[in-house]
């Protein structure tokens, strides 16, 4: 399927300068430089593009607070510390497509009205940052950065910060902390970086896949980037499919394509062969779908209505066989070991649900210990600094719901279900 | 069923001195020859602004703040004396939780 990010799907190597010129790459800065920085970011509006890092914001809207805060300077960071178990489409699009990448950097940093731009990358994809280094010095030659861009009177600099590989460090604020030179805690918000970010000035953070988006729709326009996907969810998505289908990989569809075509298609099924129970379409923190759901939408509407989010896109299998509470304490024991414990009410939930299950698995505590769950995600709700409090949340309650039977057993007998 | 002396170990607990809180109960039950009282590490409370915390069950009763020249009354409560009512300071929803954890054998 063509896809406006990988227009001939994964291509294997780096794709260097004359090879992304020749498709017309750096046409989009080009264009940029001649008009108002106001329009760019207009442009983005209008086409509807959402963030990709998990939380879907509106990125024309977040460029438009950044601008409207007179501060200066005011800086762009690209997030590429792609944390979330089983992601790997950001490095696969720095490590293929540097100059797609680093074309959006410019271009976002040109529609804000940045002077510095720091590529935050996971420190453990040397591929990735190698292939971003030598793109920017290549970039850098041909004055696509650096003092007047493409001989205006706009200049940017841009630097590469290794991100610290911890699943706390891809969250946005604890971003802004390593680049300042600490360790990656989250602040508490608001304000958010928008308003107060990097050394205290405006700051807009944003997804490696969200600004690759960024030059095909300056050069093609709004319009021509709505003709894919929906209304509320425009463009394409990359997806993430792991061991658990026959072909596991990157697969970058247009928003509202149903489930069972990433799944069967792409994927080519489930590998064990067997049965799907359950669909988690965006590990580890969203809510486990029933298998019946498989025709579900891969937008941001569809996924809401069926009761589970579309997060950054890794797609994550369950088949019959399989015990939901086996897999539940798995996910409640990432968040326990990855809260990084500065935010009381983030310890104490991550520790007590983990705990709680434990209890489960053994067969201890009887049906009341079923009750706790829902009380401790109550108590703690909008505590802490970062989102990482809201995490275990959905899977634990959709699992409650929809596999009620998986615990019970686990309660009468002290033994798992499954039968691997 | 035995007492349980719960202390929290988390790290704001433990910044605020839980570990000497924890080792100190554990002595001075020892020497009071308190047999059927246990002291025991809790991973957290949820009330770290109010630690050190130490919670005794099923007693269900809740101390902040704790601090070392505390522990004889603590000690004299888990031997049948009285409720230590000074540091019986945690609002009550967050009691109300913690207590109904407790009550289904989360330790």
């Amino acid at each position: 399927m063509e896809g406006i990010l990988f227009p001939h799907g994964v291509v294997e190597g780096r794709e260097g300068l004359k090879e992304y010129q020749a498709r017309g790459g750096y046409g989009a800065l080009a264009k940029a430089v001649k008009s108002n920085p106001e329009d760019i970011v207009k442009e983005v509006g209008d086409a509807g593009l959402r963030g990709r890092g998990g939380a879907g914001f509106p990125t024309g809207k977040k460029w438009s607070f950044t601008r409207e805060c007179p501060e200066h300077p005011r800086y762009l960071v690209l997030n590429g510390g792609e944390d979330e178990p089983g992601s790997k489409k950001d490095r696969m699009l720095m490590e293929h497509l540097p100059h797609l990448v680093i074309e959006g950097v410019i271009l976002s940093a040109y529609a804000i009205g940045a002077s510095k731009a720091y590529l935050y990358i996971n420190a453990n994809y040397e591929t990735a940052i190698r292939s971003m280094t030598d793109a920017l010095t290549e970039a850098e030659n041909a004055s696509y950065w650096g003092e007047a861009v493409l001989g205006s009177s706009f200049k940017v600099d841009i630097e590469i910060t290794p991100a610290p590989h911890n699943y706390v460090a891809g969250e946005d604020t604890a971003a802004l902390e390593v680049i300042e030179g600490k360790k990656p805690w989250p602040r508490q918000k608001p304000p958010f970086p928008v308003t107060v970010g990097l050394f205290g000035k405006p700051t807009a953070v944003n997804n490696v896949e969200t600004l690759a988006n960024v030059p095909p729709i300056i050069l093609h326009g709004a319009e021509w980037y709505r003709r894919f996907g929906t209304a509320e969810s425009s463009g394409t998505m990359i997806f993430s499919l792991n061991d658990d289908v026959n072909h596991p990989g990157i697969y970058e569809l247009p928003f509202g394509t149903p489930l069972r075509y990433l799944i069967e298609e792409c994927g080519g099924g489930i590998k064990s062969g067997k049965k799907i129970k359950a669909i988690m379409p965006a590990a580890p923190s969203s809510a486990f779908l029933p298998a019946d759901k498989i025709d579900t939408r891969l937008d941001h509407n569809s996924m809401r209505e069926a009761g589970s989010g579309l997060g950054c896109g890794v797609v994550r299998l369950i088949g019959e066989g399989t015990c939901i509470v086996e897999e539940v304490l798995k996910i409640s024991e990432f968040f326990t070991v990855e809260s990084c414990g500065q935010c009381p009410a983030c310890r104490m939930e991550t520790n007590t649900l983990t705990s709680l299950l434990k209890k489960v698995q053994q067969g201890q505590g009887g049906q009341p210990i079923l009750e706790q769950f829902g009380k401790i995600l109550a108590f703690n709700k909008g505590k802490g600094f970062c989102n990482l409090i809201a995490m275990p949340g959905p899977p634990i309650e959709s699992a409650l719901r929809l596999f009620p039977a998986d615990f019970e057993a686990h309660l009468a007998t002290g033994k798992c279900p499954a039968d691997n | 069923m035995k007492t349980l002396c719960l202390v929290c170990q988390n790290v704001d607990c433990k910044n605020r001195g839980s570990e000497q809180i924890m080792a100190e109960l554990q002595k001075r039950v020892e020497a009071k020859g308190l047999a059927d009282v246990e002291v025991k590490p809790y991973m957290c409370f949820g009330a770290c602004q109010e630690g050190p915390n130490v919670v005794l069950y099923p007693e269900k009763n809740w101390y902040a703040g704790v601090k070392v020249d505390d522990l004889d009354e603590i000690t004299a409560r888990l031997g049948g004396g009285p409720h230590v009512q000074r540091l019986d300071t945690i609002d009550s929803s967050l009691k109300e939780l913690i207590y109904q954890l407790l009550d289904t054998g989360v330790f």
